[in-house]
């Protein structure tokens, strides 16, 4: 995924390493210019000399100035665009059609998409800085060897060892940064979820229970922050260690040839600011092992998410070409234990299941949100096993409104109709059908009015009469409704059975709930016991039935 | 300076509007800079010993930085001298040893200090936003309310972690570089300063132009958040719609949307770097000028201007991590301020003050009205007496009332007229926190809470047993808790076992009777679960609300009837009130509503 990240933006990793590089030379011939002004100014008292030396240093300083500029510009556009591509992938994955058999934790995966990506756009930056930091390094030797040889191969043998040696500690580093980035990433997670929840919390007034449980949490959180923190003091303390007692070395190194008249003082002065200079180049290449380390952490826990498997491994596939025919043969999964049930085009046919765990497993196994490992029998769409068919296609054939409503940000009018592609009068219409007149009308913006996110701005049975308009009006061959009345009183209920059957008439729609209201206008119920169909027939006559009876009637 | 400089145009303690088109709701307010700087203040001043500690040895370690340079201009004055160096060798060696303890040694103790103070404030922030009020609550985005404890914590505690220790080390490595400059020769020290106008110059470009961006990053980055949230939440509706496309296209929208605000913030970042770099080469033009006349005029040696300009030079490392951080830095205050703006909230909360266990208490409703905003009145001079004990029902259509008058019963609503009353005394007469000290509210936001399912029961009371937990859960008819893989030690919510819309309801109303609070309010607390469940819900309500003072909001008239009073309301208004059967009797809105139920059981 790092080297991955490296080769998808070659134009500006290309630039950026170039001109950063460009940078560093450039800062490597800094203490060479102060040498040289030294050497030919200062000490021979000559004005044109200084001039000379003070305008070539002013030269020096635009191109470090203006490479710089734009190198990073490159290096910082990379790492967003990375951060952005990853997010994307990563909002793909767990929005793909085919389902994930394993979808990460909300919490979770906002943190994977944001810090993590961000650290893994980071080894872009990390990447950079090696290049340009080692091209300094090549710089400041090869400036050291045009001054004198032994000495610039000294350097040359000197400087990587160093960095080879300090880099001896990175595992330590890693280690700890895991363990810290995991701990911090759980008080983080645990912050969203009780603040997700905090309206539960508020109404048994558990706000300083939940507040105090956080402080536990935050409190690991930097006993083990602190333990990282001691791996990064011994890093840098070991980094400033390195870099100090190698520029002893060149200093006396230097100094001695300078005793015996093999260096002029410019010189010396040259090599003490290259060894000095040096430290500079080292320190980088020591952040980008320090940002590669934390990159790499993060990098596997977005290759994990990625890596979840999918519900189906098949794409594309055909479509269901038909007027809405839904077969279930034999079917098993979770509490189902081989259901077979025929829904004709055009039929009204209602499930009651007295057990809520079979009603929760037709729904999903008939939503696609199973591995299709786990599901047994066969599932057929207009004739067609819906295991070789393209899921998003299957889906928009088969409509199943999930019982648990999700709204989505933006206006009542978008809820209903998130495509914005129906005529008013359909909008109405729908709208009418699922009882959910009051919720424009009542309300100075009408089809308008706001709805937050989570459809916060609703009450429940707004919520619910929304989403039941929604799925009106999307209008699919199939239409699967699970329990889409239980928020709503009972004289609402009545109008919406009577709106359903207006709306859906000549359209297939399978009813899995126990409200009679529905039921009553189905033309076929089947009752579910053991994860089998037990009974068939119409409302009426399987209310002689007493299971169906104490299922139903209340 | 720069988290007061970012400040400046954030407003003082008022929820802000967001900017058009930003989606509904408010935004959380925004402290000013100098007012986070004290707070932060405050909390390090907390632990006096960490905060000397880092402060003594971070100037330690600066100034052990500056021996080498001192060291290296005797040499080259030795060398010119011919004298003998291998005691400056020595001195090099031993301040390189020197160096590298007090390196490291800063850098742990500015660690410790930084995320001590880190740790209280997001234990703050956390704390804060779990206490806000409910009206509060219902205006603010909760996409604001996440990013403060998520993104905004982690942006602060990432420069804490990375940026805190380099920066302090790399101003007071500058502070003592000027300062061994002034002490080798002033007039060199002078030079350098000459550097000091460029450097204001470039700084009072930046920052007027930095905090509007950063402003704007930090609105980029929770649309982002916001959209990624919903996108997560939605995945199965957002499926089931077969809107993948466009649902990732609007997260894309988004995400493209903070990174281009986030290149531009870059952009001035870099026109700010090289102007920078400008300040650099006039100071140090300044220093081999001047040398140079001093030099020529024999007041000082060319082993002093050697030194003079090595130190100077020195001095671009950390001024280069000074500018290298000052994004971090700012972006870090950004959201700074943004997190003590929520810790600065007003709390008005008292310690809560609870009745003793077993008190039922009777309440009662007087003259109440209310009404959202501008919009049309929801409850209309509303009368409801409940005695110690009763069960009261509250029948009514969509919309007409029900859940307000839940909520202004149960103190997360203060209503436009009309007060509440507790055995006689009015909910602002109470003591601790009114209201919400003897009122429960389940209301059908159900959440189940990451953690073991112990846990999150326990969340009602802290100090329950085992024993008493698994009371709670069988009172109110858990008997899945059993069949868990691992009874009430499974880790359920985020990342754990999944339950059922009515499991999770379930566990809410085990959270009530472990709460065993005076008065419960139950609003649709079974209106999630599937028809099926609601059976076993309502068992389940009915036995955590046993003898208790309740009310309960009915959809299914099956509560109603087991209720001891009846009370129907319509348009915000109170029609009818009295037993089941009397209401039945009088054969008014409710005996119609009742002839409605029946009249499926044909």
């Amino acid at each position: 995924m790092l080297r991955r990240a490296l080769r998808r933006h070659p134009r500006r990793l290309a630039a950026s390493v170039l001109l950063l590089s460009l940078h560093q030379t450039c800062e490597a011939l800094v203490p060479v210019a102060i040498g040289l002004t030294i050497d030919r100014a200062v000490a021979t008292g000559e004005v044109p000399a200084l001039v000379v030396c003070l305008l070539g240093t002013g030269l020096l300083f635009v191109v470090l100035s203006q490479a710089y500029r734009f190198g990073a510009r490159a290096v910082v556009a990379a790492w967003w665009e990375e951060t952005h591509l990853l997010r994307v992938e990563l909002t793909e994955r767990v929005l793909d059609p085919r389902g994930l058999a394993d979808p990460p934790a909300t919490g979770e995966l906002l943190s994977t998409a944001t810090s993590d990506a961000d650290r893994v756009g980071r080894v872009i930056e990390a990447a950079s800085l090696v290049v340009a930091g080692t091209t300094a390094v090549v710089v400041a030797a090869v400036s050291l060897l045009l001054v004198h040889v032994p000495l610039g191969l000294a350097v040359l043998v000197g400087a990587p060892l160093l960095v080879a040696a300090i880099q001896l500690l990175a595992p330590l580093l890693t280690r700890r940064t895991a363990t810290q980035q995991e701990d911090v990433a759980r008080t983080a997670g645990m912050a969203t979820d009780l603040v997700r929840g905090v309206r539960a919390l508020r109404g048994i007034g558990a706000e300083d229970a939940a507040t105090e449980r956080y402080r536990r949490t935050s409190r690991t959180a930097l006993a083990s922050t602190l333990h990282a923190a001691r791996a990064v003091g011994v890093y840098r303390g070991v980094t400033t260690l390195g870099s100090g007692l190698f520029l002893t070395g060149v200093a006396g190194f230097a100094g001695a040839l300078a005793f015996d008249g093999e260096l002029s003082i410019g010189d010396l002065v040259t090599v003490v600011g290259l060894a000095q200079f040096l430290a500079e180049p080292i320190g980088l290449l020591g952040f980008a092992g320090q940002k590669y380390a934390e990159a790499k952490a993060s990098a596997a826990r977005i290759a994990e998410v990625l890596g979840r498997p999918l519900l189906t491994s098949r794409g594309g596939g055909g479509s269901p070409a038909g007027e809405g025919r839904l077969e279930l043969r034999d079917v098993t999964a979770r509490s189902l234990a081989g259901v077979s049930l025929t829904a004709a085009p055009g039929e009204f046919v209602g499930v009651v299941a007295p057990d809520p765990r079979d009603a929760e497993a037709l729904v999903t196994v008939l939503a696609g949100r199973l591995p299709a490992a786990e599901v047994g029998g066969a599932v057929l769409v207009d004739g067609a096993d819906v295991s070789g068919l393209d899921p998003a296609a299957t889906r928009r054939a088969v409509l199943v409104e999930p019982h648990a409503v999700v709204l989505f940000e933006g206006t009542l009018r978008t809820a209903v109709d998130p495509d914005g592609a129906a005529p008013d009068d359909r909008f109405l219409a729908a709208v009418r059908a699922a009882g959910a007149d009051d919720v424009l009308t009542g309300h100075p913006d009408g089809e308008r009015r706001a709805v937050g996110d989570g459809g916060r701005t609703l009450s429940g049975g707004q919520r619910q009469r929304i989403a039941l308009a929604r799925a009106l009006l999307a209008d699919p061959p199939v239409l699967v409704l699970h329990d889409p009345t239980t928020a709503v009183d009972a004289v609402t209920e009545e109008a919406i059975a009577a709106g359903i059957a207006r709306l859906r008439a000549g359209r297939t729609t399978v009813l899995v709930t126990s409200s009679p209201a529905l039921l009553g206008r189905c033309g076929r119920v089947l009752l579910l016991d053991g994860g089998r169909v037990a009974a068939e027939g119409t409302h009426a006559e399987l209310s002689a039935a007493d299971a169906y009876r104490t299922a139903v009637l209340r | 300076m720069t988290v007061e400089a970012t400040a400046e145009t954030a407003a003082e303690a008022v929820v802000v509007e967001p900017p058009a088109g930003a989606g509904p709701g408010d935004l959380l307010p925004t402290a000013a800079g100098r007012r986070a700087a004290r707070v932060v203040g405050r909390y390090a001043r907390e632990r006096p010993g960490l905060a000397v500690t880092a402060l003594v040895v971070s100037v330690a370690s600066a100034a052990a930085g500056l021996i080498a340079p001192a060291v290296l201009g005797r040499l080259v004055d030795a060398v010119s001298g011919g004298g003998s160096i291998g005691g400056y060798l020595l001195a090099l060696a031993g301040a390189a040893v020197l160096a590298a303890v007090l390196t490291g040694l800063s850098a742990v103790a500015i660690s410790r200090l930084g995320e001590t103070v880190l740790a209280r404030l997001r234990e703050a922030v956390v704390a804060r936003v779990l206490h806000l009020r409910t009206a509060t609550l219902d205006r603010v985005r909760s996409g604001d309310l996440l990013s403060r404890v998520g993104d905004d914590v982690a942006r602060v505690s990432e420069s804490v972690t990375t940026g805190l220790p380099e920066v302090i080390g790399a101003s007071l490595a500058v502070l003592l570089t000027m300062l061994g400059l002034g002490v080798l020769d002033w007039r060199l020290a002078v030079a350098g300063l000459l550097a000091l106008p460029a450097y204001v110059l470039a700084l009072r470009w930046y920052l007027p132009r930095s905090a509007p961006v950063y402003a704007r990053e930090r609105i980029a980055v929770a649309e982002r958040a916001d959209g990624l949230l919903g996108a997560v939440d939605g995945a199965d509706t957002i499926r089931a719609y077969a809107r993948s496309g466009p649902h990732a296209a609007e997260v894309e929208r988004r995400s493209a949307a903070a990174r281009d605000v986030g290149i531009g913030v870059f952009r001035l970042y870099t026109d700010f770097g090289w102007r920078m770099n400008r300040s650099e080469y006039i100071g140090l033009a300044a220093v081999l000028g001047v040398g140079f006349v001093l030099a020529r005029t024999g007041s000082a040696s060319v082993g002093e201007v050697t030194t003079a300009a090595l130190l100077f030079h020195r001095l671009f490392g950390p001024l280069g991590t000074l500018l290298f951080s000052f994004d971090e830095v700012q972006a870090a205050g950004a959201a700074l301020v943004r997190l003590v703006g929520v810790v600065d909230l007003p709390d008005p909360e008292t310690p809560p003050q609870r009745p003793a266990p077993g008190t039922r208490p009777g309440v009662e409703l007087r003259g109440i009205g209310h009404r959202y905003g501008d919009g049309y009145p929801v409850l209309s001079d509303v009368d409801l007496r409940i005695a110690p004990g009763e069960r009261v029902a509250l029948v009514g259509a969509s919309g007409a009332g029900k859940t307000t008058l839940a909520a202004v019963l149960a103190g997360a609503l203060e209503p436009a007229g009309g007060e509440v009353l507790v055995d006689g005394v009015p909910a602002a007469a109470l003591p601790g926190r009114g209201l919400r000290d003897v009122v429960a509210l389940v209301s059908q936001e159900v959440h189940v809470f990451a953690g073991t399912l112990a846990d999150d029961v326990r969340l009602a009371r802290s100090a329950a047993t085992d024993d008493e937990v698994a009371a709670a859960l069988e009172r109110v008819g858990a008997r899945w808790v059993q069949a868990l893989p691992e009874g009430t030690a499974t880790r359920v919510g985020e990342g754990g076992t999944a339950l059922t819309p009515a499991q999770a309801q379930q566990l809410a109303l085990a959270r009530l009777v472990l709460a065993d609070p005076p008065v419960a309010v139950l609003d649709e607390a079974t209106a999630e679960a599937g028809s099926s469940g609601a059976r076993d819900l309502e068992e389940a309500a009915f036995a955590a609300t046993a003898g208790r003072t309740t009310l309960v909001v009915a959809h299914r008239l099956t509560q109603a009837v087991r209720a001891d009073r009846v009370v129907v309301l319509d348009a915000g208004r109170v029609v009818e009130e009295g037993t089941h059967a009397e209401l039945v009797a009088a054969g008014g809105r409710y005996a119609a509503l009742w002839a409605a139920w029946q009249g499926r059981d044909r």
